[in-house]
Parts: C-alpha cells; sequence; structure tokens
C-alpha cells in the first residue's frame, strides 16, 4: 500500500485503537502484577512469542491474498517430528537433520499452494485436509513416541539469547522486518493486495496470480517449519502433538491487527501489535494463576470479538 | 367483440407514470411513462446506460422508485419486494438466468411453491406432472423433468425460466435480452413461445437490441434514452432507422470522429483460431493504423475471441503470428509481454481494483517497466500516474490517490486505458469501451482511439453498438456463432449490411 | 436418440419419466460407492482375520460409533447450506460432561438426556447468529467457539473421569427388539433427516441458500432466518450424539475426543455433499462415518497402527475434494 493510500487511514484507525489498548494493557498488567514489567519477564514472553509470531506474520499475507492456512499447527508438528527422526533414527548430524525437516515443511506449504491453485479447491477445505494429513503423518511416523536428548548446543536457538536478547527473538524481529518491507514496497507485496482484492483483475492485468499464491502458501509452510525446529529446541523434546492450535493464535493474532478476513487489507506491523496484546494477556493470565487453558477461552473471544468489531465499524461507515 | 370487452383488453395491465429514480447524484430515470397491455409484446429498446435495467428492476420489485405512480390492474401499487411482484403478476427472465443448478427442473419450477399433500409434505409427482404440462403448453416435449438444470443447455434453461414464470401465474413476463446466448433454431423456437404466451393474454416487455426480432414479433415499441422515455409506437409507424436515431440522438458522423491514419503492415495474423464452442476456425489480419471493429450479437463469442487471444482462455488450436511470428499465448501476462493490450468488457470486475487508488491501478500491467528491480519505484509511479491522468484528462477529486470505485463509470474506463497503454502496446483489445458512459467521455474515448491509430496502434474494437462499430472501424469483422460471418469494408458498411451478417449462417449449425 | 426426441415432439406429450432404477442410479451414486467400498473392506479383511466379522467388532464398529453418524446429520445440513463447524468436536465433550454431571448428581435421567440437547441447540443459537447476521465467516467464529468451549472445559473440570454413572442413565446399553439402541437410533434419524430433507420446502430450501445464494435472494428465501435455524437443528442433533456417547462407557472423559470434528466432517463431505455446498445427503454422511469406523477397526486387524487414522482421514478429504473439483471445471 503506497503511504498516500487513503485506506491507509482507515488502518491506521484501526491499528491505533489497537496500539491504545495494549498501552492500556500493558499498564493494567503492570499494576496488576509486580513481575510483569521487569526486563526478565518481557523478554522471556518474547521468547514465548516467537513461534506463533513467525507463522502469524506470514499468515498476514496468506489471508490478504483473501485465503487461509489452517495446516500451519500440523506442518509444525510434523517438522518438529521429523527433526527427531532424521537425526535420532536415521543418524543424520543435528544441523542437517533440522534443514531438511524445515525443507519437508516448506515442501508441505508448497503443496498446499499447488493444490489451490491447480484444482480450485477453496483455501479453507485444503487446508483442513493437509491439517489432518500432516498431523496423520506425525502421528504415524512418531507412534506416539518422543525423541528427547539433544545436544546441549542445540538449546541455543530455543533458550538461549545473544547480547541478552532470546536468539529466537532475533528471528522474529528479523522476519518481521523483512515481510513489512516485501509487503509494502515490492512488487510481490502490491500484487498480494490485489489479488486479495480483486483476483478476477489482477488476473486480466498480468499479474502472476497463481505464482504468487504458491509462492505464500510455501512461505507459510517454511515459518511453520521453521517455528517447529524452534519449539524443540526451546522445550527440549519432540512430540507429535506439538503445534496444536497454532493456527488459531495466528490467525487471531492477524484479525486482531487490522486484517480483513476478506482480504486485500492489512499489514505486518498490526499482526505485531495483535501478537503483543496477545501474549501480554496470556502473560497477565498465568500470573494471576490463570491455567493455560484459560486463555483458550480468552483467544476465541477475541477472534470472534475482533471480527465483530470490525464489521460494525465498517457498517457504521457505509 | 362488444364495446366494454374491447375496452378492458386494451387497459394496461401495468402502468408507469412519472417514474424516476437515482442513485446519489446520479439521475438514472427521469419521468417514465410506459404501460403494458395483456397479451401485447412491447419491446423496449435502449443503448447500455439508457436506464432499461433500472426500470425492469422497479418493475420486478427490486428497486423502487423515488417518484411517480405504478398501477397495477387499474390498482396503484407499490412492490416491497421482487415477492410482491410476483404475487402482483410480474415475473422476469433476467439474462443471468436465476437457477439452481444442482436441483431438477421440476424443482426449480415450484421452488418456494411446491404443490403440498397431507401433512405439508411435498407433493413430488403433482409437481412433476404440473412442470410437464407447463413445459408441454409452452411445446417443450424434450425436457425430462427429473434431469439436473446442470446438464442442460442455455437454450433449455431458459424455457425453464419461462415455465417457472407461468407457474406464478404471471400476467406480465419481462424478458432481459433472450436471444442473447441463443443459436438461430433456439431463437425461432423462442420466438413460437412468446407468441404460444401472448396467445393466452401474457403481456410480454421484450427487451432486446436485435431488430429483426423486433420487428418480427412486436405490438408496439419504447425507445430509452438517458434515462429518458423518448417516444412509444405502434411497429407498424416504426422503422429501423428511426429507431436507432431515437436510441442514438444524433446522426452517426457526428458522433464518431474517425480520422485518417496510415495503414501498415499485418502486426496480427490470426489463423483458424479455436476453442470451445464460440471461438470457431477464426481467421483474419491486423494492420498497423487500422481500427478493426467486432460486430455480432450477443453470445456470438466476440468477447470470447478477445480472451482467446489474450490468453484468458487459451487456444485449442490454429496459429497466432504477432509481427510476423508465431507465438504461443497461454496467459494474460505472456500477451502483454507480446504486445497485446485487453480493456476488458466488465471494467468493475476484469479491469480495476475499486479498494485501490488511480495510481495503484494505473501500474498493475506495467508493475515490472516502473520496478525491474527489486522494490517499486513510488517516485516514478507517481510521476506516470500524473502524467496519465493528464493525457486522458481523467477527472479525480483527490488526484492520483483517489480510490478508483469513487470515479464516475467514464473516468474508470480511462484508467484502464491509461493502465494498458502504459505498457506500450502493439495492440489494443478494447472490448465494449463506451459501455455506461457519458455522451462527453464518450467522445473523448473515440478521439483518442483516432489519435492512437494515427500514432501506429493497431486497434480492436469490440461492440454492441452498431452506430459506433460503423463510424469508427476501417474494416469489420462480423461474428456469428463462433464464426466470422463477414468482413466488411469501411466503404460498404451499412446498418443493413453488417446486420444481415449478424444473423447469417456458415456451414456448419448447432441443434438446440 | 433425435428419432425419439422427433416423435415426442409430434405427439406433443413429454417423454415419460427415467426408469427408477437409472434414476437411483445417477441421484444416489456416492452412496452406493461407499456401501461398495464397505463390502470390499469386510471380505477383505474379514478373510485375513475372521475375528474381524465377529458379533462383538460388528457391535463396536455400528453401535460405538453411531454418534458419529448422528453428529454428520447435522453437519451435513451446515455444509448444505455453504458453511463449516470445526466446533463439533469440543461441543460434544462439554455437552458429554455435563450431562454426566447431572447424572451423577443425582438429577433425573431425563434431565441428563434434555440438557445436551437444550444446550446444543443454545450454543449453536449463538454460533449460527454470528454466521448469518453479523456475517462472520463460519470458519473463524466455529475456530473461535471451539477454542471457548475446548479451553473452558479443561480448565474447569481439570481433565477429571466422571465415573459411578447410574445404570438408568446408559442409554446406548438398551438393546430394544434386540438390536443397539444406538444403531436403531442412527437409523431412524438419519432416515427421518433424508426424508424430511427430500420432502419438505425447509429442507429443500437448504439446497437452494448453498447452491445458488442469489437466486435464493431473488426468490425471496430468507438466507439468514435459514442459517440460523440450520445451525440450531445441527446443535440439537449434536445433543443426541452426545447422549449417545456419553452413555456408551462406564465413565465418561472430561476432555474433546480427539479428531471427532474432522471425523464428522469427512463423513459428510466423502459422503457427498459437496464441500461448495448445494448438493449431497444424509444418508451418505451417515454411510461414510461408518465407513470410517470400518476403516478405522480394519487398521486394528490388520496391525496397522491406529496412529495412522487420522493420515488416512486427511488423505481421503483430499481426494474426495480433489475429485469434486475435476468433476466440477465447467465445460467449455
Amino acid at each position: 500500500m503506497s503511504l498516500h493510500n487513503i485506506s491507509w487511514r482507515n488502518l491506521l484507525r484501526h491499528e491505533t485503537i489497537l496500539a491504545i489498548v495494549a498501552v492500556i494493557l500493558l499498564i493494567l498488567l503492570a499494576f496488576q502484577s509486580s513481575q510483569f514489567f521487569t526486563g526478565a519477564n518481557l523478554l522471556n514472553q518474547g521468547r514465548l512469542m516467537t513461534e506463533v509470531g513467525l507463522v502469524a506474520i506470514i499468515m498476514t499475507f496468506v489471508i490478504i491474498t483473501g485465503g487461509i492456512d489452517l495446516s500451519v499447527g500440523s506442518i509444525l508438528g510434523l517438522t518438529a517430528i521429523l527433526t527427531g527422526v532424521f537425526w535420532q533414527n536415521l543418524g543424520l548430524p543435528l544441523v542437517l537433520a533440522a534443514c531438511l525437516a524445515i525443507a519437508v515443511g516448506t515442501f508441505c506449504g508448497f503443496v498446499n499452494g499447488f493444490v489451490i491453485t491447480r484444482f480450485g479447491v477453496p483455501p479453507l477445505i485444503a487446508t483442513l485436509a493437509t491439517l489432518a494429513l500432516y498431523r496423520g503423518l506425525a502421528e504415524g511416523i512418531s507412534q506416539a513416541r518422543s525423541v528427547r536428548g539433544y545436544p546441549e548446543w542445540f538449546y541455543v536457538l530455543g533458550q538461549g539469547s545473544m547480547l541478552g536478547v532470546p536468539t529466537q527473538l532475533w528471528i522474529l524481529i528479523a522476519l518481521a522486518i523483512l515481510a513489512s518491507i516485501l509487503l509494502a514496497a515490492t512488487r510481490i507485496g502490491r500484487s498480494i493486495y490485489a489479488i486479495g482484492a480483486n483476483e478476477v483483475a489482477a488476473f486480466f492485468s498480468g499479474l502472476p496470480v497463481n505464482r504468487t499464491k504458491i509462492a505464500v502458501y510455501t512461505a507459510s509452510g517454511f515459518a511453520a517449519a521453521l517455528a517447529g525446529v524452534i519449539f524443540v529446541s526451546r522445550v527440549s523434546t519432540t512430540r507429535s502433538d506439538m503445534g496444536t492450535g497454532l493456527e488459531l493464535d495466528a490467525i487471531t493474532a492477524v484479525v486482531l491487527g487490522g486484517t480483513s478476513i476478506y482480504g486485500g487489507r492489512g499489514s505486518v506491523i498490526g499482526t505485531l501489535i495483535g501478537l503483543v496484546v496477545i501474549q501480554s494477556l496470556k502473560n497477565g493470565l498465568s500470573l494471576a494463576g490463570v491455567k493455560a487453558e484459560g486463555t483458550a477461552v480468552l483467544i476465541g473471544l477475541m477472534l470472534i470479538g475482533a471480527i465483530l468489531m470490525t464489521t460494525v465499524l465498517n457498517k457504521r461507515r457505509a | 367483440m362488444s364495446d366494454p370487452e374491447e375496452k378492458d383488453l386494451r387497459r394496461p395491465y401495468v402502468r408507469l407514470a412519472g417514474i424516476s429514480k437515482s442513485f446519489g447524484p446520479v439521475k438514472v430515470l427521469k419521468d417514465i411513462s410506459f404501460d403494458v397491455r395483456p397479451g401485447e409484446i412491447h419491446a423496449l429498446l435502449g443503448e447500455n446506460g439508457a436506464g432499461k435495467s433500472t426500470m425492469i428492476k422497479i418493475l420486478s420489485g427490486l428497486y423502487q422508485p423515488d417518484g411517480g405512480v405504478m398501477e397495477i390492474d387499474g390498482q396503484p401499487a407499490k412492490f416491497a419486494s421482487a415477492k410482491d411482484a410476483n404475487s402482483a403478476g410480474i415475473a422476469t427472465v433476467y439474462q443471468e438466468l436465476l437457477l439452481f443448478p444442482e436441483l431438477t427442473v421440476a424443482e426449480n419450477i415450484f421452488l418456494g411453491h411446491y404443490p403440498r399433500k397431507g401433512l405439508g409434505r411435498i407433493d413430488w409427482a403433482e409437481a412433476r406432472a404440473k412442470a410437464r404440462d407447463l413445459l408441454d403448453s409452452l411445446d417443450c416435449h424434450d425436457l425430462d423433468v427429473d434431469t439436473r438444470i446442470a446438464t442442460l443447455s442455455v437454450a433449455q434453461r431458459q424455457r425453464v425460466e419461462i415455465a417457472k414464470a407461468l407457474s406464478h401465474k404471471a400476467r406480465i413476463l419481462i424478458m432481459d435480452e433472450p436471444t442473447a446466448s441463443l443459436t438461430e433454431k433456439d431463437v425461432a423456437r423462442l420466438m413460437d413461445v412468446v407468441r404460444n404466451l401472448k396467445s393466452r393474454g401474457v403481456g410480454i416487455i421484450y427487451v432486446s437490441h436485435r431488430m429483426a426480432e423486433i420487428f418480427a414479433l412486436a405490438d408496439r415499441v419504447s425507445v430509452l434514452r438517458d434515462g429518458m422515455m423518448i417516444d412509444t409506437r405502434a411497429i407498424g409507424d416504426a422503422d429501423e432507422a428511426l429507431l436507432v436515431s431515437m436510441m442514438v440522438g444524433r446522426s452517426i458522423e457526428q458522433l464518431f470522429p474517425k480520422g485518417e491514419a496510415e495503414i501498415g503492415e499485418a502486426v496480427l495474423e490470426v489463423s483458424k483460431l479455436n476453442h470451445g464452442r464460440l471461438v470457431r476456425d477464426i481467421s483474419f489480419s491486423l494492420k498497423r493504423g487500422e481500427v478493426l471493429g467486432i460486430a455480432g450479437l450477443v453470445g456470438s463469442g466476440r468477447t470470447e475471441l478477445a480472451l482467446t487471444l489474450f490468453g484468458i482462455t487459451p487456444a485449442t488450436s490454429g496459429e497466432i503470428r504477432v509481427k510476423g511470428k508465431p507465438v504461443t499465448i497461454k496467459t494474460p501476462r505472456q500477451a502483454r509481454d507480446l504486445g497485446l493490450a485487453y480493456v476488458p468488457e466488465d471494467r468493475g470486475l476484469q479491469g480495476l481494483v475499486k479498494s485501490m487508488t488511480i495510481n495503484e491501478n494505473l501500474s498493475m500491467a506495467s508493475l515490472d517497466r516502473i520496478a525491474p528491480g527489486l522494490f517499486l519505484n513510488f517516485a516514478e509511479e507517481a510521476r506516470r500516474a500524473v502524467e496519465a491522468v493528464k493525457r486522458l484528462g481523467v477527472r479525480a477529486r483527490a488526484g492520483i490517490h483517489q480510490p478508483v470505485g469513487e470515479l464516475s463509470g467514464g473516468n474508470q474506463q480511462k484508467v484502464v486505458i491509461a493502465k494498458w497503454l502504459a505498457t506500450n502496446p502493439d495492440i489494443l483489445i478494447l472490448d465494449e469501451p463506451t459501455r455506461g458512459i457519458d455522451v462527453g467521455a464518450k467522445a473523448e474515448i473515440h478521439a483518442m482511439m483516432s489519435e492512437l491509430a494515427a500514432k501506429g496502434l493497431a486497434i480492436i474494437m469490440i461492440s454492441s453498438e452498431l452506430p459506433e462499430v460503423i463510424g469508427m472501424s476501417d474494416r469489420i469483422l462480423v461474428m456469428n456463432n463462433g464464426q466470422v460471418t463477414a468482413v466488411i469494408d469501411r466503404a460498404n458498411a451499412t446498418p443493413e449490411t453488417v446486420g444481415a451478417a449478424m444473423t447469417a449462417q456458415t456451414a456448419s449449425k448447432e441443434a438446440a | 436418440m433425435a428419432a425419439i426426441q422427433q416423435s415426442a415432439v409430434l405427439t406433443g406429450k413429454s417423454r415419460p419419466p427415467r426408469p427408477l432404477l437409472s434414476r437411483l442410479v445417477s441421484d444416489y451414486g456416492q452412496e452406493f460407492v461407499i456401501i461398495a467400498a464397505m463390502l470390499v473392506l469386510f471380505v477383505a479383511v474379514g478373510l485375513y482375520n475372521p475375528r474381524f466379522l465377529s458379533t462383538s467388532n460388528l457391535n463396536t464398529i455400528f453401535s460405538g460409533n453411531a454418534y458419529i453418524a448422528v453428529a454428520a446429520i447435522g453437519m451435513a445440513m451446515v455444509i448444505i447450506t455453504g458453511h463449516i463447524d470445526v466446533s463439533i468436536g469440543a461441543l460434544i465433550g462439554v455437552l458429554a460432561t455435563i450431562s454426566g454431571t447431572l447424572a451423577v448428581s443425582g438429577y433425573p435421567v431425563w434431565v441428563a438426556w434434555s440438557a445436551p440437547v437444550i444446550l446444543g441447540m443454545a450454543v449453536n443459537f449463538i454460533v449460527g447468529w454470528l454466521v448469518a447476521y453479523a456475517r462472520i465467516p463460519s470458519i473463524v467464529v466455529t475456530l473461535g467457539m471451539m477454542s471457548i468451549l475446548r479451553g473452558g472445559l479443561i480448565s474447569i473440570t481439570g481433565g477429571t473421569w466422571i465415573s459411578g454413572l447410574p445404570k438408568e442413565f446408559m442409554i446406548a446399553q438398551w438393546k430394544p427388539f434386540g438390536l443397539p439402541f444406538p444403531i436403531i437410533a442412527m437409523v431412524v434419524l438419519t432416515v427421518l433427516a433424508a426424508w424430511w430433507m427430500r420432502n419438505f420446502p425447509f429442507g429443500r430450501s437448504l439446497y437452494a441458500v448453498g447452491g445458488n445464494p442469489e437466486a435464493a435472494r431473488a426468490t425471496g428465501l430468507s438466507a439468514e432466518r435459514r442459517v440460523l435455524a440450520v445451525f440450531v437443528i445441527h446443535g440439537a442433533f449434536a445433543g443426541i450424539a452426545t447422549i449417545l456417547f456419553a452413555t456408551q462407557l462406564q465413565v465418561i472423559q472430561s476432555t474433546v475426543p480427539p479428531n471427532l470434528e474432522l471425523t464428522v466432517i469427512t463423513a459428510a463431505v466423502i459422503g457427498g455433499v459437496s464441500i461448495l455446498g448445494g448438493s449431497g445427503t444424509v444418508i451418505g454422511s451417515t454411510l461414510a462415518a461408518i465407513l470410517f469406523a470400518t476403516i478405522g477397526s480394519a487398521l486394528i486387524f490388520v496391525n496397522v497402527s491406529a496412529y495412522w487414522l487420522r493420515a488416512v482421514i486427511g488423505g481421503l478429504i483430499l481426494i474426495t475434494v480433489l475429485a469434486d473439483m475435476i468433476r466440477r471445471r465447467p465445460a467449455r
């Protein structure tokens, strides 16, 4: 979106409201618990937020094109399993195993894109089917056994820090910057917005619609796969149910951040703010003694609430 | 017949008086008076954008008029919805048929008003029998009422729609461009159906461009232009030239200032091009500086030909040569790279991204030229946009950063044309370039076309408006049923010769 | 062909309706394919391991999975109108816990039975309203609802099991006329639902709304009311499915049965309900649900680990949908 675009103004309105909400939220949480606003806690939250964050940033692209990717959680799980399998069962060096697993995960994303573009299967159905297929493969390959005992140096990725900031947070920040620039200032970014706003016109104008969509879904697979390796490194183990529910968190962050579920509008910044809001709420609830499952209720409410809010705002403007 | 009965027959079933309708600042219908008698076939003529579709939608209850009075059978009436119109006996058969592909013929006819039996159950036997009777009464005996709509041809679906209208006990049937997608044989059958309905006392509003059918069927004819009812006459008091001049409002020469351009070498040669039913064995050549008009009835394959040339529905056989070299065109991107440009028929859906700005739309076909590297060059993009807006005279309140959805039809069309001119094409295909555009903008676009031809561009212009085609083209390619029926030089182009070619048969015919 | 048409035109009468058998085959083709697949499985696996065909195993397959078929009835209706519901698994988990808790807390059995149906309808009334009137895509609403229900269930109950269910409660273990109750319920409900959808205008209008929303609106059918009603009906079926599910075993796990929403959706889709809306029948979805149960059991009996079941389901959805898309490719 160019800087002068009028819908930028609308987006800024949504983002501004969200940013204000985020700030208020952070202040409230700081008062609620003395532990919240410490450097250590904030950095740790950044660490915890990375896996969803990576996936959510690319999910922004997917949703802007008017699509959706429900299989990200399963790709994460499959990649995690394959890392363990390649390393332990096949004896590959860990770095190679992880890279190979990420390659497979990326390919899973490519398959999504392929099915959606070549066969015209609606993204909802295609990724619902692959959600089952990829998770099923993860479960079948692992037979519900978990892998442990990774070498110490591997945990630097998920549990270590560089220059005082958690390692994976650097990755998240790098991806966020890259993605923002891509979306706002490159040809493919413009194509992504055009496809979401009016795919037919984009095609008639000679834009490479199928190629762009495949690229976006492949990237989504890559993000989920990368998140999978980071996850394994963070929790020191591999299990086949990892990443369950990831798609919900990612989609909620994207929608909360102002991206329209119908496509054509959205920004990475909005998604980041949405992530911060969600993570802060999770943290706040956990500090107040609420169990992890309780936050799931909150996320669900926020997803519905966010879209309801945008619908109402749009209706009032019309 | 005694006097009171005659008077009854002559009393209109539906009458409009002083009807007006605006959408925002645009007044689409002004002070319309119109009526239809039982058993009358009343033709409605008008260019695209004259207000026909709005008038139909008011009659069928989808729109409410802002002013004026509507009377049904002598009583004032107000339709709040399509259902009200239906109950009043007005049924419409639209161009885009409103049928359910996965349901059967019988079910489509009776959806929403099934015959019932005990416990409120649907009486399928009764529904099927009645459906068969309805179709039989229209002399359609070859349709199995248990087949799914998805398997039927367009002509067959249309008959189902008419049967559906009859099932609602329609007194007035509005038919919107009914023969648009029909073959010769189907048109004849449809005309029989229409006469059949007339003999049963159903009044018919026949909206069509096709003079032959109008003169064969209609009792009266009304002409709309720019939202006003120009005149209503008995068909015997009108001839084609009169009707055309009423529709258009001015003489042909005034409207279409086709300048003289030097005609150069062939830049596009098409040989035996095929795709599906509507592009069959098409061969022609196009030269620099030439305006090649493509005329034909709706559904004759003109747009399909353009879509095949432009790679949207690639050719299945045949050869295309651009500037002498044989090429394959499988995507719009390839077409563009070869020097073709296509300004589509449906500019809202196919030509523009309405939520994006003028700036963003203008660059959409030439992004890789503005930014060959990784990043977009915003300054260059904006510069080109400003220049294009000035050159084509696009009027936009907020300049190049206004969303195109807010512009008028004429200005939107200019943006689409400018978008494609930015790719420096050799061949420009315009599909209904002045449809739905005010007269001033129309003239500007025609002048632009002449200018471009003079500069050496080769132009293909598809148009349903005979005066426009005849006025602007150096040669006219006439299509019917997917094939070229004639190539007519400017000197020999008259409404008669072109019109005759539009309904002419070539060797093979299609069965219904 | 032409001669027949000619003669029909000449005599002025329509062709007689196609013979019953040919109509049955073309309308119910998908259902026949499923039955054929089941027969093949029974024969093949039965030969490999005869215990597959034992009464107790057949009872497990048909009776134990009948609740999935019942849930698939409601889901099929939702998909026919062009929507989807991924929260059905979580909903059944929650309703089962509530039902079981009521039963062990001394409430009359009929309360424990009717609670899930009423609550299922209430929850889905909210979902349906958000989809129909607030126009939020159903995938989003039901994703959110799934999270709310699942999270709520675990955080409130902590995943504990409910045991000590009173005998009168265990309706799934009754055997009226010698047949297990779940099978009777499944067959009766499927037949009733199919009959209703075939013969009543409301049922037919669901196909219209899902098949061509614009045409439906032009015909005066209010999509909003119908979509809302469909979700509520779906909630009722979910409640009934819950009763069958909760009364099968001596304990109720307070968790969401894994894979359930996927199995139910897949049953509907493979049963011939096109995911694009507007076609398919509930008979197909019931048959497909049983087919899955058969596949699941077959995997065990041929010593393939049950952990591959989800992969099989995913693969099946993909294949069915691809076939559907290829079939629907517009003929040029």
